[in-house]
């Protein structure tokens, strides 16, 4: 789908020879890593390969030692998450970030936060405006918790939740932003076969529809064939290969990482 | 209202948009909002989406078939393709391919309209089988995007050649509709038969219209009413109340958010008029109960104290005795604090009539909901009637009848005491299927294929599915199902299955309720390892027979049946299980495989011994089999003679 | 029997054999309520945002108490005063912010809550180094006088500061409920990486709330400084608020404000129906017994947030 003559578009996020270091281990080593727009983007590895250390550079909450980070073709690696958020880059997280008290709502509308105008500290002050304001936000939310399937739990405090249905509802929040590039940091994890379908699909239609760029973490092999278009392999730090998942799959050196780790 | 030209559901819509124009005819809950569509706005899209199909070729005697959750959308092209003398094919949303294919085929659909991607997608693999199927129109076009078949349109598509259409052919849609008579077959509904092929019942729309007019007299409902819509559009009740009622008295269908939002929908609606199987009274119970356990312990043994308060005075009122002095001091205080609140809570609180059907509800939860001043009333019906035969007077109603018949529909009992009826309901036949059809419909009378008898008040009882009912070796008349369905009523009794049939007497294989049983067992500090040790111990046993000599005693009342009482009775020493195909997945017993495979038990039934030595196969979850070994007691059960009547 | 008979049954008698003079004592009790009300909510804003136990809340009381106090003296008319100090509160949680929270981030709390004892210090220090250590009297226009209303009488001073403690308190309630900082804020609360993530700027609700803070701390100060002087003690009634925490959850706006009138209420009644037995002074220590009781009985308090674990 994604192959085409014509030269490729620059991508969207370019990772150049990043390195991070926690102590004396070497978190990433050297990591280059282009996200071309539009395309789903799988990162694999075994454990403790620096797949979420990637994503946690990517989003800002680790600041590289060495390498530059480009998105949309300006460079912006040492930039504060919120401030990665307001370029338009999205997150979940590997173990669930809900706010557990507030209701499934109020969690995806907190998703909407950088789309609302006006400065925070005037936002008290102007009640006409702010309401309208809110309402238009509320329908934008509606529609994520329609296309999500979770009209049945709008009203449900997220810590109330099940598994799977937090996993939901971050993204539904990751959604609201309306992300560029959204991360998600295994989607699928800890979720029984349908739940995993399900998530697939929406996975595969939010690209679908809103064409939006995503980059997964991902364990399950087959998922990750199915539904990514490119697909990037770490192991201690360093990428191994990078290429489409039929590429990937058949490269000798990512069948070894994951040989040399399976009984570990 | 009663004009006898208005003769088709089409004719009497476009009457409601002139007599109603304002009057919100459909609405539905889209993006957490409710959205209301006039008898007009009703019309304008049926005539859209119906010059639409025309654009497409639609001609006479077409059919379309309709799939997918209970939406505006698809109420609409019924009425379209009604107006264009097509007639609408319903299916079941979640059928599987196979299934709609052959409903495809058999019917030759040459249109279909659809809710979203997951029909479409099995809709094209259908019509790769069935060429006749010509075009897929869609709802929702979420996920769609790149497909390329150039037999799928949207529906707004759909409605846009329509407009086109009406350019070049003015006054088509009236003309087409003019053309409708009563006698053109209003719907296909296709009936999943336990065996077999589906058949596909044809109901014209003089059948529906006029039950629908008969219901809608004795129940005396007005265009004010509100229905949730939230069965399966392919069901005959869901056409009958949603579309059928809707459209005839003008009143208001509610399509909720989705499946899973249905109760929080039916508590922003409050409907007048409500319909569900036992199965979702149970749900909707349940769900209700569970908040009052999680209340303050004071308030919840108000809510407890005054609810079997309100048991109490039903049960008398269902008796037609007065309540205890007491109690109807009481109750007053019981309506202020729990009920009123609680049926608010249920989202009950403006329903005039509802209705139970479909299978036998439990007193309990009859009598909880009746208790609370919630009108429900037990009805009968079949796809073959035009969904209605009988139903529940106000005011008389009963536990365990399904009421007289409705005006001008009649009623007898054949002499193998078959339920047979005949009215203005009884469908033209069954589509394509003429050998069906004469083994159902005989000189407009229709075999039911239940058993049943009259009371002595005219309440007609539906005791089992004719071809389950048997005789005891004296003759007396044994429905297995009933007394399975009494035994069932019991918290402790998870399954039972009952034999007699050319036995002396009623012997019963019970299985307890793990959940249950093992509740009250541990509240009486009784130890057990495992399902069949728990089902094995006296007290248990002791426990069981109280609930069998209960049922015993109930059918005292039965003229035709008490002589059926169970005798003796075995607590099985494993679950039924689907897995090992004891019942089915929708938890039907498969009696017939039960009786092969416990065949030393029901000998065993038959014996003296006390006890008798089993050897089960089990399947284990993983798929493995293994072996159980267990002594199976044995207990008796007293019966009951009618005291002072002979016969 | 004469003692149990004191205990259980005279103060009962009195209470009803007296009841207008109970529902002055109730009133009094109701006002004293609100106004420790008024301090925990600075705890609990603070406390919800960023997990910080601030005891620094009563140095702040004093602070702009005195801030207040100073600039009135030097002649600043009462409305331009009173938004002089607002600004000062709020450049306070400016400085806060880049001063103390921002070098510490990511630091146990242990190392944050010693940060704001010596904030408190600063702030003790600062006030008398800038506006004088002596006892000061603030009028801001309400007579400390009382009227009578159905034969109850009722202190002016004490009325206003409880409507005005009501007001705030709802203004709040609307803030953190319905608004988008109020949104905002919550999320930082329950989930800092998630907020970070949606680009909720940490900066800038730390400032908010501080600033919010210090506001509720004038309010505070106004009432208790306008009844008893701006002085030094003012920056003890933190003291008080601890208690009212512990009853009503430090997590909790409402928690702060029902539990703010148990101990009000409570000791007002102890002080004066059961004062006596005991020689008196069960103000000075009802309001720890009940909060040692609730940790006992109920270590999350009356609106504590239950911690929800997911089976």
């Amino acid at each position: 789908m994604k192959a085409s003559a014509s030269p490729p578009p620059p991508p969207l996020l370019e990772v150049d020879g990043i390195g991070v270091r926690f102590g004396a281990v070497r978190a990433l080593d050297q990591v280059s890593l282009a996200i071309r727009r539009g395309e789903i983007i799988a990162i694999i590895g075994p454990n403790g390969a620096g797949k979420t250390t990637l994503l946690n550079v990517i989003s800002g909450f680790y600041h590289p030692s060495e390498g530059r980070i480009r998105f949309e073709g300006r460079d912006r690696t040492r930039l504060a998450p919120y401030d990665v958020a307001a370029l338009g880059i999205a997150r979940t997280f590997q173990n669930v970030a809900l706010f557990k008290g507030m209701s499934v709502l109020d969690n995806i509308m907190t998703g909407r936060l950088l789309k609302m105008k006006g400065s925070f500290l005037l936002d008290a002050l102007y009640w006409g405006p702010a309401k309208a304001q809110e309402l238009e936000h509320r329908l934008f939310v509606e529609r994520i918790i329609d296309f999500l399937e979770i009209q049945a739990i709008r009203k449900t405090p997220a810590g109330r939740l099940p598994y799977g249905l937090q996993k939901r509802v971050e993204l539904a929040r990751a959604l609201a932003a309306e992300p560029t590039l959204l991360l998600l940091d295994e989607p699928m994890a800890g979720m029984n076969v349908e739940e995993k379908e399900d998530m697939c699909r929406f996975i595969l239609d939010v690209n679908g529809e809103f064409g939006t760029t995503i980059a997964l973490i991902e364990h399950d092999m087959s998922v990750v064939m199915d539904i990514s278009d490119h697909v990037a392999a770490l192991d201690y730090g360093r990428k191994i290969a990078d290429g489409t998942p039929d590429e990937v799959r058949r490269d000798q050196t990512v069948i070894d990482a994951y040989l040399g780790v399976s009984h570990g | 209202m009663l004009d006898p030209s208005l003769d088709t559901f089409p004719k009497l819509a476009l009457i409601n948009a002139q007599r109603l124009p304002r009057n919100v005819a459909i609405r539905e809950k889209n993006l957490g909002i409710w959205r209301p569509h006039t008898w007009s706005e009703y019309v304008e899209q049926a005539r859209l989406i119906a010059l639409g199909l025309a654009a497409l070729g639609f001609a006479r005697g077409d059919k379309t078939a309709v799939v997918g959750d209970n939406r505006p959308p698809l109420y609409w092209s019924m009425l379209a393709t009604q107006a264009l003398g097509g007639i609408p094919v319903p299916l079941y949303q979640d059928s599987i391919e196979k299934e709609m294919q052959y409903i495809v085929g058999h019917a030759e659909v040459r249109f279909a309209v659809v809710e979203d991607q997951e029909q479409v997608d099995k809709l094209l693999h259908v019509r790769a089988q069935c060429p006749m199927l010509e075009w897929i129109v869609y709802e929702d076009a979420r996920g769609l995007r790149h497909y390329q078949d150039p037999c799928l349109l949207s529906l707004e598509e759909l409605k846009e050649r329509g407009r086109k259409f009406a350019q070049d052919n003015p006054g088509y849609f009236d003309q087409e509709v003019a053309r409708g008579g009563a006698e053109d077959t209003a719907v296909i509904a296709y009936t999943s038969g336990t065996t077999g092929q589906p058949k596909g019942a044809m109901l014209s729309h003089r059948n529906l219209i006029a039950t629908a007019r008969r219901a809608i007299e004795r129940e005396r409902l007005t265009a004010a009413e509100e229905v949730v819509a939230y069965l399966p559009m392919a069901w005959i009740g869901d056409h009958m109340f949603s579309f059928g009622q809707s459209v005839v008295a003008g009143f208001t269908t509610n399509c909720p958010e989705s499946a899973a939002t249905v109760l929080a929908d039916l508590k922003e609606i409050g409907p007048t008029y409500f319909f569900a199987p036992p199965r979702i009274w149970e749900n909707i119970l349940t769900s209700v109960m569970i908040r009052v356990d999680d209340t303050a312990w004071v308030k919840r043994q108000m809510v407890h104290f005054f609810l079997r308060l309100a048991r109490r005075v039903e049960r008398r009122r269902l008796a037609h005795r007065r309540p205890a002095l007491l109690d109807r001091l009481l109750y007053p205080l019981g309506w202020l604090l729990v009920y009123g609140p609680l049926r608010d809570n249920l989202g009950m609180s403006r329903i005039r009539v509802a209705y139970t059907a479909g299978e036998a509800i439990g007193p309990e939860l009859f009598e909880f909901y009746r208790s609370l001043g919630i009108n429900v009333k037990q009805l009968y019906g079949m796809t073959e009637s035009s969904a209605l035969i009988c139903i529940q007077q106000d005011g008389d109603v009963k536990l365990d009848t399904v009421g007289p018949p409705l005006p001008g529909v009649e009623v007898r009992i054949s002499e193998t005491g078959e339920v047979m009826y005949r009215g203005p309901g009884v469908f033209q036949g069954y589509y394509k299927n003429p050998e069906a059809t004469r083994e159902t419909l005989d000189h407009g009378w229709v075999h039911s294929g239940d058993a049943g008898f009259f009371d002595k008040d005219g309440h007609l009882k539906i005791i089992d599915r004719a071809r389950d009912v048997g005789r005891l070796s004296g003759g007396t008349i044994f429905a297995p199902k009933y007394l399975e369905n009494k035994l069932k009523f019991s918290p402790y009794v998870r399954e039972a299955v009952c034999v007699g049939h050319e036995r002396d007497f009623v012997s019963a294989l019970i299985n307890i309720d793990l959940a249950s049983v093992g509740n009250w067992a541990e509240r009486r500090g009784l130890a057990y390892t495992s399902y069949a040790d728990l089902a094995q111990k006296p007290e248990v046993y002791e426990l069981i027979r109280q609930e069998v000599v209960r049922v015993n005693r109930s059918l005292l009342d039965e003229e035709t049946l008490r002589g059926a009482q169970i005798r003796r009775f075995l607590l099985l020493h494993k679950e039924l299980d689907a897995d090992d195909q004891e019942i089915t997945r929708t938890r039907k017993v498969r009696r017939g495989f039960v009786a092969q495979k416990y065949a030393p038990l029901i000998e065993a039934l038959y014996g003296a011994a006390d006890h008798v030595n089993v050897e089960a196969q089990v399947t284990y979850e993983d798929g493995r089999t293994g072996t159980v070994r267990a002594a199976v007691r044995i207990s008796e059960a007293e019966t009951f003679a009618a005291a002072g009547i002979s016969g | 029997m004469g003692l149990l008979y004191d205990v259980l049954v005279g103060p009962f008698r009195d209470m009803l054999g007296a009841p207008t003079f109970l529902a002055e004592v109730l009133i009094g009790g109701v006002a004293a309520g609100l106004m420790y009300s008024l301090v925990a909510l600075g705890f609990v804003l603070i406390f919800k945002a960023s997990g910080v136990f601030n005891f620094a809340q009563g140095a702040m009381v004093l602070f702009s108490a005195l801030t207040l106090v100073g600039l009135m003296e030097r002649g600043v008319p009462v409305p331009l005063a009173l938004a002089l100090t607002v600004g000062v509160m709020v450049a306070l949680a400016f400085a806060i912010e880049r001063v103390v929270l921002r070098p510490l981030v990511n630091q146990e709390h242990i190392i944050l809550f010693m940060a704001t004892i010596g904030l408190n210090f600063f702030l003790e220090g600062l006030g008398e180094m800038v506006w004088g250590a002596n006892v000061k009297k603030l009028d801001i226009g309400i007579p400390d006088e009382s009227f009578t209303m159905a034969g109850i009488l009722i202190n002016k001073l004490e009325m206003t500061a409880a409507a005005t403690a009501a007001v705030l308190v709802g203004i709040l309630a609307v803030f953190f409920q319905r608004t988008k900082i109020g949104r905002a804020l919550r999320a930082v609360a329950d989930d800092h990486e998630a907020a970070l993530s949606l680009g909720i700027p940490l900066r800038t609700i730390w400032v908010v709330v501080w600033s919010v803070a210090g506001i509720v701390a004038l309010a505070a100060g106004i009432m208790w400084g306008a009844k008893s002087g701006v002085q030094f003690s003012l920056s003890l009634i933190a003291l008080k608020a601890l208690p009212v925490l512990i009853l009503g959850g430090f997590t909790s706006v409402p928690g702060a404000i029902v539990g703010g009138l148990i101990i009000g209420t409570g000791e007002k009644l102890g002080e004066v129906y059961w004062g006596p037995l005991v020689g008196g002074a069960i103000e000075n220590w009802f309001a720890y017994v009940v909060a040692l009781a609730f940790l006992l009985v109920r270590p999350q308090g009356l609106f504590g947030e239950k911690i929800i674990e997911r089976v």
